[in-house]
């Protein structure tokens, strides 16, 4: 039975992998730590694994418990705090990267995403995913409404990036 | 023209063909490895932090200090046991409701109501701490008063007399000395755990606030 469990969670967890690589590859900044966040992931998807029901999509359900993990119960993070204002990263980014070029200008979104706070990454990160609002809403613990305006925030200064 | 976010979208579905990817072997090797968590963490220094004071009776001179001896004859030895009864129980209180609240803890939670209820686990924690701290500071209290009231300070403490002392002055001395061990010593406690506390939750706190400010 175990046995049966275990195969069938990593089928499952080996056909939805790039969800949690996604997860990693913004929540860490080199190949160590990345496979260190997917390592702690999949632990704690299996240890959750006998409390998922079918009714709701394997992946819906990964997102949550991948995320929990990358925000919350991860220790070994950067050091450096990442308490950092938007516009103060963009600024900073702006200067170091310029290029108008839209690869730069992409790669540019990528490095202000990258050092935004564990939250708001996480919005970003629902967002770039696809994800419906009242699923990011639930999956962060906040009203629909506030993920809305919060993601709007965010957006709009994104979009600052491309057209300065 | 294209929206810039949905260039955005698109390049990052385009990233995914970039993305490392494991084996099913690799991945069954993984899920039966040791968890780093938070969690895992917050609950082994929390039975430490249970179990620590408990673990000062070990030391010879802190049982000596507090041996019944020495209190039976300061005439304080039934509060004493009195307030070791009120902290074992105490105690007990504080370990069924960690358990409790760590038994709460589920990933499957929303981000907050997760940070929320790891919070509330490691509050118990703190409170728990916060009752010994203030247990040590009445034990030495006790200790002190019972000194103050001793009609013969220096057979209690088994001290060898000797002749140019003053008994008075020895007490004011020897009360002295019990009130900055039992500060100092409690400064000392509560150091080491804030500092393991602030530690251990600083990201999580970090993080908390910040959803916290976005429903404000």
């Amino acid at each position: 039975m175990t046995q049966e469990l275990e195969h069938q969670f990593v089928s499952q967890l080996e056909a939805n992998q790039n969800i949690v690589h996604k997860v990693c590859s913004l929540y860490t900044d080199n190949r160590e730590a990345h496979n260190d966040l997917f390592q702690e992931i999949a632990i704690q998807l299996w240890k959750a694994y006998p409390r998922f029901r079918g009714d709701s999509k394997f992946s819906t359900w990964m997102y949550r418990v991948a995320l929990n993990t990358a925000i919350t119960l991860y220790r070994k993070s950067k050091k450096q705090p990442r308490t950092q204002d938007f516009d103060a990263v963009l600024y900073r980014v702006k200067a170091e990267y310029y290029d108008p070029s839209q690869e730069q200008q992409l790669n540019l979104m990528y490095s202000a995403i990258r050092e935004l706070g564990d939250i708001d990454k996480a919005l970003v990160f629902l967002y770039l995913e696809d994800r419906n609002y009242s699923e990011i809403a639930e999956t962060l613990g906040i009203s629909e409404v506030n993920a809305r305006v919060k993601m709007n925030r965010i957006k709009t200064k994104l979009k600052t990036i491309l057209n300065p | 023209m294209l929206d810039e976010l949905e260039l955005l979208k698109k390049d990052w579905k385009r990233r995914e063909h970039d993305l490392p990817r494991l084996s099913f072997d690799q991945i069954h090797r993984m899920i039966w490895k040791k968890s780093s968590s938070l969690v895992r963490w917050i609950f082994f220094i929390s039975i430490i932090e249970f179990l620590a004071p408990h673990l000062l009776y070990l030391l010879p001179s802190f049982r000596e200090g507090m041996n019944y001896e020495v209190a039976d004859s300061l005439g304080i030895k039934a509060l004493l046991i009195g307030l070791t009864a009120v902290q074992y129980s105490v105690t007990l209180f504080y370990i069924v409701q960690f358990y409790k609240r760590y038994q709460e803890i589920s990933v499957l939670d929303s981000a907050k109501a997760l940070m929320n209820r790891i919070i509330r686990t490691r509050k118990t924690v703190m409170h728990y701490i916060v009752f010994c701290l203030s247990m040590i500071i009445v034990f030495f209290g006790v200790f002190i008063a019972g000194i103050f009231f001793a009609d013969d300070l220096v057979g209690s403490l088994h001290l060898h007399e000797q002749a140019n002392t003053d008994p008075q002055h020895l007490k004011w001395v020897v009360m002295g000395i019990m009130g900055a061990a039992g500060l100092l010593f409690t400064a000392l406690m509560a150091g080491v755990y804030f500092l393991l506390y602030g530690l251990l939750t600083r990201k999580l706190y970090r993080n908390y606030q910040e959803l916290k400010r976005m429903e404000a």
